[in-house]
């Protein structure tokens, strides 16, 4: 095995203070390496600390050792030829890299072009056989804006490899992906582990650091705390991090013990739902009772119409067939939803305190009940005066909990309510949730992409697309 | 209980670039306005003895060739224009953000209808419009103020309605109705926080445009008669003595520059014409 | 397709608005109109009620509103755009040549603009908060809180006056053309300058330019092959906006000037109540606005490839 990279002491500081403490590491040909850790961690500064890729005002230490020779790090744009020809960096959102208005084929083809050296039309031919490979021929002459997000992220890799390099460098290649489109991904990213090269992987993804396999570290608040082989680590972790980590992980939860109460009339039943979009049917011929303090689980692929589900039981959109019908004599604001994006909930430049008020003062609802509610939720008093931007996703998302339990629901929809949160946060989130719903006999539809999520929490599931 | 939450909106912080443009407008309108109430010379009044006299310690802006006060006269017609700019714009961000919000809300009929009367009246560049207008009518700022007013609305008009419709389809507002809030409320918490952040923005560009038609109007002598005072007016008037009295050309110069340079100020960098494309 | 057939749609709006304007115009004109224009036409020594009924009958005036307003627009549509009531001469005869000289004036500004404004923009939008940048930023902010007339007024002041280095009124050679055209390119560069110092400023902060230089691609490609291009989108789009200016400055410009082309013409038919002339010139002007817009629709079709398909 050959070292193809190796980094030793990379650290990143701001004139204040230390962002990212010094870490050595080398990558080796044929063998992943993993920095796993969460928003904010630092993770990602490492890796541009590397790519000399690092934003304005910060600055980095430590040396850099490839083919026999040695980059400071500290010095701006030492690392830019290795760019493209030795270290290939793949872009976090393909969708967005590409330029849009030149054709998939030229941004692959310039990289043959003017790296390699190729005549016009053999760095074209060239870039028909990549993109050929990686099964993507019929994207040559398309825009960017033409290309599904699967064909973008094939198309993207392929420019950024067409320099020929030997050492993939790949930021959060998953976020936002859902589990087909993830393992494509992972795919991809075996190829050039399998051809002798090197793949750096910086992620959140529990899953894809397990997948990837090779070298794993564990990295919290700017420090590696634990590191080794992947799946040695993610088996017996040593640093309590980690351990938490692992144990957030929707696979390890423990099943929530279910005692059915299906008495109860139904709060809302639907009988034959259906619906199409943009031509395509997502669902048709769903019938659903749904119970006081029932989980029932949704999943499916993104884009297979979970959400729109949802949103028709709820009534803010429209069935093409069949019919839905709620209990009677139920008021219908107690029929809620959780969003996907908690801050894209709440009005934007009202404080949370306004936005509490103004729900308390339209239902004439007690006041008394915010506090006691908040404590349960582990919503600290001084949140309240902040607007929606200035809080924590993981907050808010209790504060909209808090919002919808002060109407007293008799059926909640959330709506990937997690999915956008760090795995920890995730599992108190839906812990808290499942918890509260129970306990006041609010039926629960909980929509996810996560099949292991909904496994583990929900009393029945329903599975689309 | 509104107060509470307007007291943050970053409206309201005033960048240094804001701050000069504030106190070059209050500056200018503090010299208009500040001879209603102390008292001054008539911007009418000829006395040909003093004609194009230089700036004097009497006089700090001396006189013009008929021997009026420049002071007056520029306080005058600088009334004239701030006023006129001002009415016009409230005339128009008021329909403007109304009809904006309404299309946006309705979308369909009442959304292509609206947007095909805006669109049939920015067919014809606007200084044309004001420009024929005044013709029908001359010698009446009425109609400067009609034409300047139906140029003005459309860039409000499209800029709420650009605004609102996102934020009417928004989670927050679907939220919002679930949780029982009406239009009203989601007229006040959701929608009119986001178009207040910039209508000091839009209304000082508004204002801008407004000051400068006026001023190639009265230029080009076909918009406020002589002889009443009017900064564009003033500059053809006053040309043919550049050599002689060259500060009393410079000085409606000065005076237009740095009303639209402190409404500009204001209003902030103009977003590479995104709300005009 | 869609594009080509909502500037014909605008088209007809521009001839529908100043058809409508005009008429109104002459339905308000003081006095006996019919006498006026015949006396215009005629001579006030000659002109007696018999021509006056005869001019009376030409223009509708004995009719119903709505009819005549109809007859009116017909006209228009048959392009019959009458003769003046100041010179008796057919309106269309006038404006063809004025139309030569505007057109002569306005492309030499855009032309002029194009190559001061978005060159300027384009270097400070790559060195953002550079000397070039605040600079640029200072001027352009400076130039567009002047009036057009303002800027030539300086011009004029300047290079003819002071320096007397060119002549400031008419247009009987090509250096009358100097002052008017550069006027007018100083205004409209102000603005494509900050447009393109604004594109080039976010397209350098984009993605796809960040991973154009990560792929490893020499600097200089990646601002022709990437920057460049993208640039390029935003500024011409943006040129329809400012045609606005540029008809709103050919009026005043051209009156500065003297420079006898269709602004000027419309100003003093303004002034002298020349109903048919402001009809012709304001119809010229505004059909002008719109093929100017048509052009950089075209423009838009060519560089912007997003546009095929749309």
């Amino acid at each position: 095995m050959s070292t193809l990279m190796e980094v030793r002491d990379a650290a990143v500081h701001t004139t204040e203070a230390q962002l990212v403490q010094p870490f050595s590491f080398s990558l080796e040909a044929g063998r992943p390496f993993t920095i796993l850790g969460e928003t904010g961690s630092g993770k990602s500064l490492l890796a541009q600390a590397v790519m000399g890729l690092l934003p304005e005002g910060l600055m980095a230490s430590g040396q850099l050792g490839i083919e026999g020779e040695t980059l400071d790090l500290g010095r701006p744009g030492s690392q830019k030829r290795l760019w493209g020809r030795k270290v290939s960096i793949l872009p976090q959102e393909p969708w967005l890299a590409l330029d849009p208005i030149m054709a998939a084929q030229a941004q692959v083809e310039e990289g043959y072009r003017f790296l390699r050296n190729e005549e016009s039309d053999v760095a074209r031919q060239s870039a028909n056989r990549d993109l050929q490979q990686l099964g993507v021929a019929e994207a040559r002459r398309k825009l960017p804006g033409q290309l599904s997000g699967g064909m973008a992220q094939r198309v993207a890799f392929a420019a950024a490899r067409a320099g020929g390099a030997r050492i993939v460098i790949a930021d959060e290649p998953t976020k936002g992906l859902d589990v087909a489109r993830r393992d494509e991904v992972i795919e991809l990213l075996m190829r050039e582990v399998r051809a002798g090269g090197c793949v750096l992987v910086i992620t959140h993804d529990l899953a894809l650091a397990r997948q990837m396999g090779g070298d794993l570290a564990i990295m919290l608040e700017g420090r590696i705390v634990e590191q080794g082989e992947a799946l040695e680590v993610l088996a017996n972790p040593a640093h309590d991090y980690t351990r938490r980590l692992i144990a957030a992980d929707p696979e390890n939860w423990q099943t929530l013990d279910v005692e059915i109460s299906s008495a109860g009339a139904p709060v809302l039943e639907a009988t034959g739902i259906g619906k199409t979009r943009g031509g395509k049917q997502l669902f048709s011929g769903v019938d659903l009772t749904i119970r006081p303090g029932e989980i029932i689980g949704v999943t499916g692929p993104s884009g297979s119409g979970k959400s729109s589900l949802g949103d028709i039981l709820l009534g803010l959109l429209k069935p093409d067939a069949g019919q839905v019908q709620r209990a009677t004599g139920i008021s219908i604001h107690r029929y809620q939803k959780l969003y996907q994006d908690p801050p894209a909930a709440f009005p934007a430049r009202a404080t949370l305190k306004q936005s509490l008020a103004d729900l308390v003062a339209l239902h004439q609802l007690e006041e008394v009940r915010i506090a006691p509610l908040m404590q349960r939720l582990r919503l600290a008093e001084h949140l309240l005066d902040r607007r929606p931007d200035q809080v924590s996703g993981g907050e808010l998302q209790r504060f909209a909990l808090l919002r919808v339990l002060l109407l007293d629901p008799v059926f909640l929809f959330a709506d990937e309510p997690t999915s956008r949160l760090d795995l920890i946060t995730q599992q108190e989130t839906v812990e808290l949730l499942v918890e509260l719903a129970r306990e006041r006999g609010c039926a629960l539809l909980l929509v996810s992409h996560d099949t292991a999520l909904i496994e583990k929490t929900c009393d029945r599931t329903i599975s689309i697309g | 209980m509104s107060s509470l939450v307007f007291a943050q909106t970053p409206a309201l912080r005033f960048s240094l670039r804001k701050s000069l443009g504030l106190f070059i407008l209050a500056g200018l309108v503090v010299f208009a306005f500040l001879p209603l109430i102390i008292g001054g010379a008539d911007p009418l009044k000829q006395s040909l003895r003093h004609s194009l006299q230089p700036p004097s310690s009497a006089a700090w802006f001396g006189y013009d060739h008929l021997g009026r006060s420049m002071a007056a006269r520029l306080a005058a017609a600088l009334r004239l224009s701030l006023g006129l700019a001002l009415l016009s714009v409230v005339t128009a961000m008021v329909p403007g953000i109304l009809l904006g919000v309404l299309a946006a809300w309705r979308g369909g009929f009442i959304d292509r209808a609206i947007g095909a009367v805006s669109e049939s009246l920015l067919a014809l560049p606007g200084l044309l419009l004001v420009l024929m207008l005044t013709a029908i009518v001359p010698d009446n700022p009425a109609m400067l103020y009609l034409g300047i007013s139906l140029v003005l609305w459309i860039e409000y008009f499209r800029v709420t309605r650009a605004l609102a419709r996102p934020i009417l389809n928004s989670p927050a507002v679907e939220a919002s109705r679930l949780l029982g809030f009406g239009p009203v409320y989601i007229l006040k918490r959701h929608v009119w926080p986001e178009i207040s952040a910039i209508l000091l923005r839009l209304g000082a560009f508004g204002a801008a445009s407004a000051i400068m038609a006026i001023a190639a109007l009265g230029f080009v002598s076909v918009g406020v008669r002589p002889p009443t005072p009017e900064l564009g007016l003033m500059m053809i008037e006053l040309l043919p003595y550049y050599e002689e009295a060259p500060h009393a050309l410079l000085q409606p110069i000065a005076v237009i520059f740095l009303m639209v340079l402190a409404l500009q100020l204001l209003a902030g960098r103009q977003n590479s014409g995104k709300e005009t494309a | 397709m869609r594009m080509i057939l909502n500037r014909l749609l605008q088209a007809v709006l521009v001839a529908f608005t100043v058809g409508l304007l005009t008429f109104i115009m002459i339905r308000l004109l003081p006095g006996d109109v019919a006498y006026r224009i015949a006396a215009g036409r005629y001579g006030y020594d000659v002109v007696d009620s018999a021509a006056a009924a005869k001019v009376a009958a030409e223009l509708d005036l004995n009719r119903p509103a709505i009819e005549a307003f109809g007859l009116w627009l017909y006209d228009l549509v048959r392009l019959d755009l009458g003769t003046s009531l100041v010179s008796g001469e057919p309106v269309w005869d006038e404006l063809v040549m004025q139309l030569g000289h505007t057109l002569q004036l306005a492309v030499s500004a855009i032309l002029l603009s194009l190559l001061i404004g978005p060159l300027l923009g384009i270097l400070a939008g790559l060195n953002r908060g550079g000397f070039l940048d605040r600079g640029l930023m200072l001027v352009s902010t400076a130039l567009r809180a002047l009036p057009q007339f303002v800027v030539g007024l300086g011009l004029i002041v300047i290079f003819g006056l002071m320096l007397n280095l060119l002549p400031t009124a008419g247009h009987a050679h090509g250096s009358h053309l100097v002052l008017p055209a550069f006027t007018l390119a100083l205004g409209l560069a102000a603005v494509s300058a900050q447009v393109a110092r604004d594109a080039m400023a976010e397209v350098a902060q984009s993605q796809f330019y960040r991973f154009a230089r990560t792929k490893g691609l020499p600097e200089w490609q990646v601002f022709r092959r990437h920057g460049l291009r993208n640039v390029a989108v935003p500024i011409v789009t943006y040129l329809g906006v400012q045609f606005i200016y540029l008809v709103e400055g050919v009026v005043v410009v051209e009156t500065l000037f003297a420079w006898p082309g269709i602004g000027h013409a419309l100003v003093h038919a303004i002034f002298g109540r020349d109903v048919p002339v402001i009809q012709g010139a304001a119809l010229v002007m505004g059909l002008m606005f719109v093929v100017l817009n048509a052009a950089v629709d075209g423009f838009c079709y060519i560089i912007d490839p997003r546009r095929r398909d749309a």
